[in-house]
C-alpha cells in the first residue's frame, strides 16, 4: 500500500498527559535566586507534555514512552513577565520547561505533529499549579513550612490524541511504538484532578503519582451513578409535575375557568 | 414526417415573434436548434433496398447432379457456395503388406478386419458413432466405439511416425490421432455414474461437501483467532506472518442456497442431517460471509495499539476534505448552550460532575459524560415544567384571593414530604389520617403509586 494513502475505517489514539509539578524552594535556593534579582520566587516548577504511563520507580509522572515519535515540537507560552515567554521544545524532547516563580498562571501549550501525520497543531492550556490542592479548588497559599511538609504539587491532565484514518506511513510509525499500557492496579497514588475531589487524600500520600487503569473504570462508575441519580430526579420531578397539574386543573374547575 | 419538415420553420417563426426581446432570445442560446437535428430525415441508401432471390447453387461436396436452391442477394453474382470451404477431408492413410507386417501387427486384430475398419472410417469421414453403428465385421469379438477408434488412431500414429521424419511436421500430423482409450473409458464411466446416482446419494454428497466447507471455515476462523490472540499478547512486532485469507468460492454460497431449498424436503432421509443441522451450517456460513470481506489492509482492533474501528459514513467520499482531523479527547467534552449554562452547572454540581472536566477522558468516559449532561438537560426541562405549573397555581390563587392554606384544605400539604396527593377535604383527611390512601379517590392513587416507586 502506498504511503500517502489513508487507512480507512480506523482511528488510533495515543494517551498523553500534560501538566506540571511544583516544589517549594529551599532557603539556600531562594538565597541564590535573590542574588539573581528573583527574590520573590518561591517555587520551582516543571510544565511538560508526556506519555501517560510512568516508568517503574521513576520520580516523574508519566513519560514511559517517547512521544517524539509522532510529536515534532511543543510550544509553551509562559506568562509575559518571563523572559522569552514563548518557549519551543523540538523533538526528541523531553517536552518540558523548568522555571522558578511565585505565581500560578495559564500556560498555553501547542503540540505540533510530525509532518507525515498531515495533521494540524493542537493548542490548549494548563493552569500552572503551585500550591497544594484543597477541597474548594480555590488557590490557597499555605505557610512555607507547611508547603515544604506537603511535598511536591502535581497537576496533570490525562488526554488522548486521536488520529482518524491516518496515512499508512504515519500508522506504521505509530504502531512501531505502541504505548506502554497503564498499570492494571494502583501501585502509587492517583494524580489528583479537580473533577474528582474525593481523591484528595491521595495528594497527602507519599510517592510520585501514577495513572492507572482503575481510574478509568472508577470515573465511568461515577458518571453512571451520577446519570442514574439525575434520571431518578427527573422521574420524581415528572411525577410531581403531573400531580401539580391535577391540582391546577382542580383549581381551575373550582374557579370555573375551564 | 410533416413535423420533421416543418420543424425549422416553426423555429424560425418563434424567432420572429420574440424579435423585440433580443436579450431574451439570446438566453435560449445554442441549445434551441437541437430539435432540428433530432428530427432529421432518416438516411437511406441511394441504390434502394437489396433484393433477395431464390437461386440454384452448386455444392462442390456433391458428386451427384442434384441442384438445390437457397436465398441469395440478387446483386451477388458469384456462384461459389459459401460453405464449401468447410468441406475438408482428413488425410487418408493406407499401408502395404510390408508396412502392416512391420508396424501394425496386433494380436487383437486381423489384417482383414483392419482393412475393413479403414474403409469404414474413410466412408464415414471419421464420424465415430456412425462408424460404430455401421461396423459389421464378424470377427467373433464385440468392438466398442473406443476399440475402433483406438485401433485406427494407433495405426495412423505408427504410420505417421514411420513416414514423417521432420519433428515439426510429424507433431502436427500426429495431432488428430491422439487418443487415450483408458482415459476415455474412465470419463464415460464417471459420467454414467454421475447420471445414475439416486436422489438420496445426491443429497448425501452435497451434505458432505457442505460439511467439508464448514470444517475448512472453522479452521480458517481458528487460525485467524489464534493470530489475533498472538498479536494481542506479543504485539505487532512479534513477526507473525499475515494470514492470507483464501477467497471463499462463490459457488459455496450458491450451493448452500440450493441446498437449503432441497434440504427442506429430503432432510429426513439424509444420513448426514443429524451431525449438521441446516441452521447450524447456514449460520456458520453466515458468520464467515460477514467476516470474509474485511480488507486485510485494515489492521484489526487492538487495545495495545489503541486502534479502533470507526464507522464510515457511506455517503462521505474518500476525499481529503472529508477527513476528520485529529483531536484531543478533551476537545470533545460537552459544550452546552449558554442559555441553560448556569442551571446545568448547578444541576451537575448536585451529583458531583463538571460538564467540561474529566479525570480520564477516554472515549467511553466522554460518551458517559455526554449522557449525563443530556440527562441533566432533560432534568432542567422537567424542573422548568414543574415551576411553570406551580407558578400557574400561585397566580390562580392570587387572582381569586385564595389564601395559601387552601392547599392544605385540599389535602396538598403533603407535597413537601412527597407522599399522598389526596384531594379530599382537610376535614376528611384529618378525620381519617391512617386510612388516607384508602379514602382517597381512585384518580389520586395513581400519582401516589408512582411516587412511591
Amino acid at each position: 500500500m502506498a504511503d500517502r494513502v489513508r487507512v480507512r475505517g480506523i482511528s488510533i489514539h495515543r494517551p498523553i498527559i500534560y501538566g506540571n509539578t511544583a516544589v517549594v524552594l529551599t532557603q539556600q535556593e531562594r538565597e541564590a535566586l535573590r542574588r539573581e534579582g528573583k527574590e520573590s520566587h518561591t517555587h520551582r516548577w516543571t510544565v511538560a507534555v508526556r506519555s501517560a504511563a510512568s516508568k517503574p520507580d521513576s520520580g516523574i509522572v508519566g513519560g514511559a514512552d517517547d512521544i517524539s515519535t509522532y510529536i515534532k515540537r511543543v510550544n509553551f507560552k509562559l506568562h509575559e513577565t518571563y523572559p522569552t515567554p514563548n518557549r519551543v521544545v523540538d523533538a526528541p524532547g523531553p517536552f518540558e520547561i523548568t522555571e522558578t516563580g511565585w505565581g500560578e498562571f495559564d500556560v498555553f501549550i501547542r503540540i505540533t505533529f510530525i509532518p507525515e501525520s498531515g495533521e494540524k497543531p493542537h493548542s490548549f492550556y494548563h493552569h500552572l499549579k503551585l500550591h497544594p490542592w484543597n477541597e474548594t479548588n480555590e488557590p490557597e497559599i499555605p505557610p512555607l513550612e507547611e508547603a515544604i511538609r506537603a511535598g511536591p504539587v502535581h497537576a496533570w491532565q490525562y488526554d488522548e490524541v486521536v488520529f482518524n484514518e491516518p496515512y499508512n506511513n504515519f500508522l506504521q510509525t505509530l504502531t512501531a511504538h505502541p504505548p506502554t499500557p497503564l498499570p492494571l492496579i494502583k501501585r502509587r497514588p492517583a494524580p489528583y484532578h479537580s473533577a474528582h475531589t474525593a481523591s484528595l487524600p491521595d495528594t497527602k500520600m507519599p510517592g510520585t503519582p501514577e495513572y492507572n487503569q482503575l481510574m478509568i473504570e472508577d470515573e465511568a462508575e461515577r458518571l453512571r451513578n451520577a446519570t442514574a441519580a439525575i434520571n431518578a430526579d427527573s422521574e420524581r420531578t415528572k411525577a410531581l409535575t403531573a400531580a401539580k397539574e391535577k391540582e391546577l386543573l382542580f383549581l381551575k374547575r373550582k374557579f370555573g375557568e375551564v | 414526417m410533416t413535423s420533421v419538415l416543418s420543424g425549422p420553420s416553426v423555429q424560425h417563426g418563434s424567432k420572429l415573434n420574440v424579435r423585440d426581446h433580443d436579450g431574451l432570445y439570446g438566453l435560449i442560446g445554442p441549445s434551441a436548434p437541437s430539435m432540428v437535428a433530432q428530427l432529421r430525415k432518416p438516411r437511406q441508401k441511394e441504390d434502394g433496398v437489396t433484393k433477395w432471390e431464390w437461386k440454384k447453387f452448386s455444392n462442390s461436396a456433391r458428386k451427384d447432379s442434384l441442384r438445390l436452391c437457397h436465398w441469395a442477394k440478387s446483386n451477388e453474382n458469384s456462384n461459389a457456395y459459401q460453405f464449401s470451404k468447410y468441406n475438408k477431408h482428413p488425410p487418408e492413410y493406407s499401408y502395404n503388406d510390408e508396412e502392416y507386417g512391420r508396424l501394425l501387427e496386433d494380436p487383437e486384430w486381423t489384417r482383414d478386419e483392419t482393412d475393413y475398419l479403414f474403409s469404414v472410417v474413410k466412408n464415414y469421414d471419421q464420424r465415430w458413432h456412425v462408424i460404430y453403428d455401421r461396423y459389421y465385421y464378424n470377427s467373433g469379438r464385440e468392438r466398442t466405439v473406443e476399440d475402433l477408434k483406438d485401433r485406427f488412431c494407433h495405426a495412423c500414429r505408427r504410420l505417421v511416425k514411420d513416414r514423417i521424419t521432420d519433428p515439426e511436421a510429424r507433431k502436427k500430423a500426429l495431432e488428430p490421432y491422439q487418443f487415450d482409450k483408458d482415459r476415455e473409458l474412465t470419463r464415460k464411466r464417471y459420467l454414467s455414474n454421475l447420471d445414475g446416482r439416486a436422489p438420496r446419494e445426491i443429497e448425501e454428497e452435497e451434505a458432505l461437501f457442505l460439511e467439508i466447507k464448514r470444517l475448512e471455515q472453522n479452521e480458517r476462523k481458528f487460525k485467524r483467532d489464534r493470530e489475533e490472540l498472538l498479536r494481542t499478547l506479543a504485539g505487532i512486532e512479534s513477526g507473525l506472518p499475515d494470514i492470507v485469507e483464501d477467497e471463499l468460492p462463490l459457488s459455496l454460497f450458491d450451493s448452500s442456497k440450493n441446498n437449503k431449498r432441497k434440504r427442506g424436503t429430503a432432510d429426513a432421509e439424509s444420513p448426514i442431517s443429524t451431525p449438521i443441522p441446516p441452521s447450524a451450517t447456514l449460520s456458520a456460513l453466515g458468520t464467515t460471509k460477514r467476516t470474509a470481506p474485511v480488507n486485510p489492509k485494515i489492521p484489526p482492533e487492538d487495545p495495545i495499539q489503541c486502534i479502533r474501528h470507526i464507522e464510515l459514513s457511506p455517503t462521505t467520499p474518500a476525499t481529503k476534505a472529508a477527513h476528520q482531523p485529529s483531536f484531543l479527547r478533551t476537545f470533545k467534552l460537552p459544550n452546552p448552550k449558554t442559555s441553560t449554562h448556569v442551571r446545568l452547572v448547578s444541576t451537575l454540581q448536585e451529583v458531583g460532575l463538571t460538564y467540561n472536566r474529566l479525570v480520564m477522558p477516554t472515549e467511553g468516559n466522554v460518551a458517559l459524560l455526554h449522557t449525563a449532561v443530556d440527562a441533566a438537560t432533560a432534568l432542567i426541562e422537567h424542573r422548568k415544567a414543574l415551576e411553570k405549573v406551580e407558578a400557574d397555581i400561585a397566580a390562580l390563587k392570587e387572582k381569586h384571593g385564595v389564601e395559601g392554606d387552601v392547599a392544605s384544605e385540599m389535602g396538598m400539604e403533603e407535597y413537601g414530604h412527597g407522599r399522598s396527593l389526596s384531594v379530599a377535604t382537610s376535614a376528611r383527611s384529618a378525620r381519617n389520617k391512617r386510612g388516607r390512601s384508602l379514602s382517597a379517590s381512585s384518580a389520586d392513587t395513581v400519582p401516589q403509586q408512582k411516587r412511591k416507586r
